[in-house]
């Protein structure tokens, strides 16, 4: 990889290359330049992650000409496919260099946080959600106790956004977890599970699975299997998988009318079979 | 364009979180968790994650003020600086170095807590120097 | 922290952050933890969803009380009796640890007898705590070990602060809790460089190192260090110092970093001692309600703007670095100060703050004396470090206690200094609320903070806001003996009946308009500020045209 970088770099293919370097034993993002090009050599692919891809959007927006590099993971490269459907990164600018890095420990030598998740204590799997669970084990939970199970986990909410401020695909201007009318603010827990669902919402047919959110959490909120489950409905309704080719998202308002038409009905009904 | 992420420490409460600038052009464009800090393991609280908001803010005090006929007067730094040592000067010669106090920041690093009392033990010459945590 | 310096001889977290999540049991009292240590609180729900017990004593419902598995809501400034009482059930149990007290404290006898004094009964009445709660409580602190013992400023805040914590020390000693990984009595420290102000002598009667001043020894060392005779005699504190203003002995302030004029405990008294100085400096990164009245301002940088270290709670030494230029004028604090300093005739020259850590190293040897720079890194160290191959501290008096054995204190409950009454029949206490921080200088000026908590206000329980006619979002006027504010009413059953909250940090609602000056704890001399007698009307609501 640093080989590659540098040969872009030098031959002018990208003016900034964003990857990971070592400082003082910590992996940090780090932007590469033909001006800092001997940092190259502390290039690291890392199992830590930062969305790199935020970085490149917003670099890309204030500088018009900019070409910019990128050290992808399977991850990065479907959030830049959401961005670039939602007209949000210049893609044509955006080179990406593939990092063997799906969330699988079956998978050799692939390097990602996600593959070493924190084990849920014994009180959590009891009262709570196990943010390993499998989404089909929490949907056999009785309604009532997925009820208050979710609940336990919403409750611990700090309100820091970071589920928000962290995401690769979240970029309005206005955001409704903000929006007074819709959530009380001033008090924690924020309202549940409102808040916690009104983001979920918005997650639907966006979210890419790269369980950043998760990592930013300080309640270990199963925020991932929430957004999980809500993609799981858009997939089921439109056949729509987020970041998935480039396809244009069902819910995209932007165009005249929605862009996707729910899939054909099965069994006389277009719900998801429960 | 030039970019870069400045690994530190958070400003607010005790905790300490580490925090991590991004900087693009010279400015300070937002702040993100640490991933990997010992203290706060890649997490923030929403004081936290708008750090870079109050640093930008446009009602920071940008140059040294004096009050001159009951109002502020935009100065210099030597200009601010003779006039305050003129007059702890002139206060310590009259009234001793026990009638001057410095109120030291629980909000300043160690470096700087360091000097502050140092001014005040053997630049003025009194142990008049405590800070807030009281409050 | 001057009570934990009489309990162990030292005063500082004695446990790690990461530690917390190793206890069999937490117990928070007098911490709203999730709003104002949120990254601690993170620790607390891991420990509690990996079966740990969590007790939580708060006058207030707060978000930490909903998990607790005992949780109480004592009377506002029953601190002691609430932890005598459970220590008294303790000992009757036989849940003390009897040979960590033999081997490791002095003094038991005599919290015994003042244990004696607080049976069961007797606690719940003065706390409000039914006697069921008080021994679920004593049960689970005393029998999940380890414990570790959390408290912010509603232990300190108070006439009995010292009591409050040297109680909080008695407690942990008894069960044998000290040093050991997830036990320890945790202060909370409310700002980001508390402990490295203490630390580097940003107190009275020490010089950096807790070294006192009045020791000749000590003196004659910084004295060769610092090229200067040095005062002996121990100065004023910030609660002193305000008389000493209205006196006029007191005749210049240098304010560094600080706004008092909201922080202060009774705005009015400390508004008067301000005006009555020669001359008020400080030194800001805003104009502060305090750098409106000063002679001379001096723009500070902020700590994206400079190289430094922050001491944390838990003791570790953490580096901020220099990311941007500071704003317009503005320089780092300690070059402003090497700069007053040189033209007062006395020259500092420093060519960055690392020269300066180099010097704390060596005035400060036993704590600081083995960082580096380049050691502290990105994790930091904990003191005590005293030399470059150590790794730091991260749990302390695992062996002894820096005063030999750690001190038992008969401490007996005495009740505040302002109560309610017939005049002012509301018990009134402040605090902090998740989105702002301390005076708001920092926080107010953010539009996302702004927009989560844009005014002050006051808690108050339905069948109060029932009783007064009050509405949620109606103006009401409080007054206490010192003064009175208004503040927009939030009906809540977080605060109990007859109690009101109110968060510090907003100047137009200032909070220190109504409490006390003249109630500090005798020894640490930190003001009341979580109990003050207030009475409540109803204002007029401007309507809508």
């Amino acid at each position: 990889m640093k080989d590659q970088v540098k040969k872009w770099l030098e031959s002018g293919t990208v003016d900034i290359f964003l990857g990971m370097k070592m400082v003082d034993g910590h992996p940090l993002p780090h932007a590469f330049t033909l001006g800092n090009i001997s940092d190259l050599e502390e290039l690291v692919p890392g199992t830590v992650r930062y969305p790199l891809e935020t970085f490149a959007a917003e670099l890309a927006a204030e500088n018009p000409d900019a070409r910019i590099g990128l050290a992808a993971r399977e991850c990065t490269q479907r959030a830049l496919n959401v961005l670039s459907l939602w007209n949000q990164a210049p893609t044509d600018r955006i080179e990406t260099i593939k990092l063997n890095c799906c969330p699988s420990p079956l998978k050799e030598h692939a390097a990602c946080s996600y593959l070493d998740p924190p084990e849920a204590g014994l009180f959590k799997k009891h009262f709570g959600i196990d943010n390993a669970a499998d989404p089909e084990a929490v949907a056999r939970f009785e309604p009532r106790e997925r009820f208050s199970r979710w609940m336990y986990e919403f409750q611990k909410c700090i309100k820091c956004y970071g589920c928000r401020n962290i995401c690769p695909v979240c970029f309005c201007e206005d955001c409704s977890l903000e929006h007074k009318d819709l959530i009380g603010t001033g008090q924690l827990p924020p309202e549940a599970p409102i808040f916690h669902l009104v983001r979920a919402v918005h997650m639907a047919g966006r979210c890419i699975d790269c369980g950043l959110c998760e990592e930013a959490c300080p309640a270990d909120i199963p925020l991932r299997l929430l957004y999980r489950k809500v993609n799981a409905v858009v997939d089921d309704l439109f056949d729509y998988r987020a970041g998935e080719g480039e396809q244009p998202p069902p819910f995209n308002i932007i165009g005249e009318r929605p862009s996707l038409e729910p899939k054909p009905m099965e069994n006389g009904s277009a719900c998801p079979q429960r | 364009m030039e970019c870069k992420f400045v690994p530190s420490v958070c400003s607010y409460c005790g905790v300490g979180c580490g925090v991590l600038f991004k900087v693009v052009d010279g400015k300070l464009t937002g702040t993100l968790p640490l991933k990997t800090h010992p203290v706060n393991e890649g997490r923030l609280c929403v004081k936290g994650w708008n750090i870079h908001d109050f640093v930008n803010s446009y009602l920071r005090l940008k140059s040294p003020l004096i009050r001159a006929f009951g109002r502020f007067i935009k100065t210099d730094w030597e200009e601010a600086i003779k006039i305050t040592s003129d007059r702890l000067k002139d206060i310590v010669r009259q009234h001793g170095p026990d009638s001057v106090g410095v109120l030291v920041s629980a909000k300043m690093s160690n470096e700087e807590n360091y000097l502050a009392q140092k001014f005040a033990r053997a630049v003025i010459g009194t142990n008049n120097v405590d800070h807030c945590a009281r409050l | 922290m001057a009570g934990l310096a009489a309990a162990f001889g030292s005063g500082a977290m004695t446990n790690s952050i990461a530690d917390i999540e190793k206890a069999g049991c937490i117990f928070i009292i007098g911490s709203n933890t999730t709003a104002c240590h949120p990254l601690i609180s993170r620790r607390i729900y891991r420990a509690k969803e990996r079966g740990a017990k969590l007790i939580v004593a708060d006058p207030r419902g707060i978000q930490l009380s909903r998990f607790a598995d005992v949780s109480v809501h004592h009377r506002l400034g029953t601190d002691v009796a609430l932890l005598n009482g459970m220590m008294h059930i303790i000992v009757k149990e036989g849940w003390h640890d009897a040979d960590f007290i033999s081997q490791r404290t002095e003094g038991f006898d005599e919290l015994s007898q003042v244990l004696d004094r607080y049976p069961p009964n007797r606690a719940s009445s003065l706390t409000g705590v039914s006697v069921g709660q008080l021994k679920e409580m004593a049960r689970h602190y005393a029998t999940y070990g380890p414990a570790a013992l959390l408290y912010a400023m509603g232990i300190t805040q108070h006439t009995t602060g010292v009591d409050n914590v040297k109680s909080c020390c008695n407690l942990a000693m008894l069960c044998g809790n000290m040093g050991v990984a997830g036990g320890g009595v945790n202060p909370l420290r409310g700002q980001n460089n508390v402990q490295g102000a203490c630390d580097m002598g940003g107190l009275p009667n020490v010089f950096p190192g807790y070294q006192p001043v009045t020791d000749p020894e000590v003196r004659a060392k910084f004295s060769a260090a610092w090229k200067k005779e040095l005062p002996a005699v121990p100065g004023l504190t910030i609660t002193d110092m305000v008389p000493a203003m209205l006196e006029g002995c007191l005749k210049a302030l240098y304010v560094i970093g600080e706004n008092p004029k909201l922080s202060d405990p009774d705005w009015n008294h400390l508004h008067h001692a301000l005006k009555n100085l020669d001359l008020l400096v400080v030194q800001e990164l805003f104009l502060s309600e305090t750098a409106q009245v000063a002679d001379v301002v001096f723009p500070a940088a902020s700590v994206a703007e400079k190289d430094g270290t922050f001491t944390n709670t838990e003791r570790r030494c953490l580096r901020i670095r220099k990311a941007i230029e500071p704003v317009g004028d503005a320089l780092a604090d300690w070059q402003i100060i090497s700069r007053l300093s040189s033209a007062m005739g006395y020259p500092m020259e420093y060519g960055s703050a690392e020269e300066i850590f180099e010097e704390i190293r060596q005035m400060a040897p036993k704590s600081y004396g083995g960082m580096t720079y380049e050691r502290l890194g990105i994790d930091g160290l904990q003191w005590p470090c005293p030399s470059t191959d150590h790794s730091g501290t991260p749990i302390l008096h695992t062996q002894t206690f820096p005063r030999g054995k750690g001190k038992f204190h008969g401490v007996d409950y005495q009740a505040p200094a302002e109560l309610p009454d017939e005049e002012y029949p509301y018990a009134l206490t402040t605090g902090r609320m998740f989105a702002h921080y301390h005076t708001g200088t920092m926080t107010r000026i953010s539009e996302k903070l702004d927009n989560e908590q844009p005014t002050g206000y006051v808690s108050i329980h339905p069948e109060d806001a029932a009783r007064l006619d009050v509405a949620a979002g109606d103006p009401v006027r409080l007054s206490s003996r010192r003064g009175e504010m208004e503040a927009p009413a939030r009906i809540t059953r977080s605060v109990p009946i007859g109690t009101l909250f109110l968060p510090i940090h907003f100047g137009e609602n200032p909070t220190n308009v109504l409490t006390s000056a003249e109630t500090f704890d005798p020894l640490a001399k930190i003001p009341e500020f979580k109990v003050a007698a207030v009475r409540v009307e109803k204002l007029p609501v401007e309507k809508e045209l």
